[in-house]
């Protein structure tokens, strides 16, 4: 404990001087392990007085989920989360599923980073976006022919 | 009771502080441990284990844990310690020198681990700044811290201990180990200088980027800091007065500590959390431990004991407590020592009918300086080389052995002078 707070008060000062305020609260890290046929499923939340909950997926794949106010709705995500994991599993698609899930991933990193220490054209940015639209397209597009599989809930992302 | 209940409690007391001194088992567990053990072996009821805990320690402690976790999220010591080093201009010495009088003046106030985790954040920002090896600074600052500690009733769990058992209060920790403390603390400074001499170079741009730090930044809530600063001045005055008004210390540091929680509207279990209750529970096993030796008749025997071998002379006896405290406290944790010494010299005081009070400074004097003459001896040293260590820099029990064991013993010796010179 006395390590870990001369640690967050290195930090506190280092970032107050960079103009940041600064606020530590006590909280409690969660660790969530599940393996659905062979695939881990990791998640990771924060519970603190302050009623925030931030809820992170970090297996397969890494994935802010959301911030949610009543650590209820926290359990009943995973709980949804893990049906569909459940569902996925089972689905021959499923290594493509991972797959992709981590290019788009790793498309997101190399697309920061060339704006982070590019200056990109004008007409590149355009070319950029018009690609992001296409697939997202794709994705609405295959929705419409695809059977759907899972009832429990409806998408969020995909109306 | 058992058939023969001093057998039975030297056992467990012995199994306990070996197993405390060889640190392979948390020792607030351990104590815990060989205090229920001496209940369940029936060496003393329950009801008496309960009685003789030491409640003006534990609220003492309590009190001005509360205080400091409350004081520190104000940033007033991040503000001093960017002040201090921007008055120095940069010049690695003379922050070594300003914060270590800090964390002197820190250490007579709060207790020395406190201090340490306070002063030692700050100190790793600007030696990282300044590009300078944080080791001469953090040494410094540990010896400051333990060697401030010993000037006050509140400085150094040993002291609290002292004054909770004796009734000695604040003020005469302050007269009598005060001058002392600040005699040690210059001759230390001095050798110190000498002995880092040649470590402290900074480049000017270096010196500009600490110069840059904005001390203002860091007082993050004004109206937290004004109250915390307004409650520990009633405290610290609190203290200077309380034998005056006839309180215990605790009342003192607790008054403060609920004053603070109630003005501040900090969250009180936010707060208590940080409590560190693992140094309570050690001290309260501590106490029914060596409460059961008492029980037994085993303190009293040893008090004979010493007083036969040092034929009841003030002298012998106040340079053997001073000089063993130091020895063992350098190796051993000192507050299973003075929670074990404090009965004994009690002790002495029935059997003789001389006024000990003497013995307790050399005590002091001794448990509280001794804590400097090992990387073990005291709470500071080890969490100050564990942030050493966490950096890359690890320190050697040798190496830290062979700079600070001689410091540690020119303290004692100027200790040594002192009491021979005031007091026997």
């Amino acid at each position: 404990m006395n390590y870990l707070n001369v640690e967050a008060s290195q930090h506190e000062m280092r970032l107050i001087q960079m103009g940041a305020k600064v606020e530590q609260i006590n909280s409690k890290m969660c660790y969530i392990k599940f393996v659905i046929d062979g695939v881990p499923v990791e998640y990771v939340y924060n519970l603190n007085k302050k009623n925030k909950y931030f809820l992170e997926r970090i297996k397969p794949y890494p994935l802010a989920v959301k911030t949610y106010e009543n650590v209820a709705d926290l359990v009943e995500v995973i709980n949804i989360d893990i049906k569909q994991f459940k569902n996925v599993v089972k689905s021959k698609n499923i290594e493509s599923f991972l797959t992709i899930n981590k290019e788009l991933i790793s498309t997101i990193k190399k697309f920061e980073d060339l704006f982070l220490y590019y200056n990109i054209p004008l007409e590149e940015v355009e070319l950029l976006r018009n690609k992001i639209s296409e697939i997202q397209q794709e994705i609405v597009k295959t929705k419409e022919t695809a059977e759907r599989v899972f009832f429990d809930k409806d998408p969020e992302n995909l109306k | 009771m058992l058939q023969n209940p001093i057998f039975i409690a030297l056992i467990i007391f012995i199994l306990t502080y070996t197993a405390i001194i060889s640190e392979k088992i948390n020792r607030t567990v351990i104590a815990l441990f060989g205090a229920v053990l001496m209940i369940i072996f029936q060496v003393l009821p329950q009801k008496r284990a309960f009685a003789i805990i030491d409640f003006n320690t534990i609220g003492l402690l309590i009190g001005m844990m509360i205080i400091v976790i409350i004081l520190k999220k104000t940033g007033i010591f991040q503000y001093i310690a960017i002040k201090t080093a921007k008055a120095s201009k940069g010049d690695p010495w003379k922050i070594l020198l300003m914060f270590s009088i800090i964390a002197a003046i820190a250490s007579a106030l709060l207790d020395n681990v406190t201090t340490i985790l306070l002063i030692a954040p700050v100190t790793l920002v600007i030696t990282d700044t300044l590009k300078l090896n944080p080791f001469p600074f953090l040494f410094a600052e540990i010896f400051a811290a333990n060697i401030g500690g010993t000037a006050t009733l509140i400085g150094d769990p040993p002291n609290i201990m002292i004054g909770g058992a004796t009734g000695l209060g604040f003020l005469d920790f302050v007269y009598n180990l005060a001058p002392v403390a600040i005699v040690v603390f210059i001759v230390t400074m001095v050798i110190m200088k000498f002995i880092f001499r040649k470590q402290f170079k900074v480049t000017e741009e270096d010196k500009k980027k600490m110069l840059e730090f904005d001390e203002h930044k860091t007082i993050q809530d004004k109206k937290l800091l004004i109250q915390s600063v307004i409650v520990l001045g009633i405290t610290i005055l609190g203290f200077i007065l309380h034998q005056a008004f006839e309180l215990e210390s605790a009342t003192v540091a607790l008054f403060g500590a609920v004053l603070l929680l109630l003005t501040s509207k900090a969250d009180p279990d936010e707060i208590l959390m940080e409590i560190e209750w693992s140094t309570i529970f050690f001290f309260v096993g501590l106490f029914i431990l060596v409460g059961a030796l008492e029980e037994v008749g085993i303190i009293k025997v040893l008090a004979e004991k010493l007083i036969t071998l040092t034929q009841g002379s003030m002298l012998v006896t106040s340079m053997l407590i001073l000089w063993m405290s130091a020895i063992a406290s350098a190796f051993v944790d000192n507050i299973p020592f003075v929670a074990t010494m404090i009965p004994l010299i009690q002790n002495m005081q029935a059997i003789s009918g001389v006024d000990v009070t003497p013995l307790w400074w050399s005590l002091a004097l001794g448990a509280c300086l001794g804590g400097n003459g090992t990387i073990v001896g005291a709470s500071a040293n080890v969490i100050a080389a564990g942030m050493l260590e966490k950096r890359g820099s690890k320190i050697g029990f040798v190496q830290y052995l062979k700079l600070a064991f001689p410091l540690m013993l020119v303290s004692i010796i100027i200790s040594t002078i002192y009491l021979i010179v005031f007091y026997v």
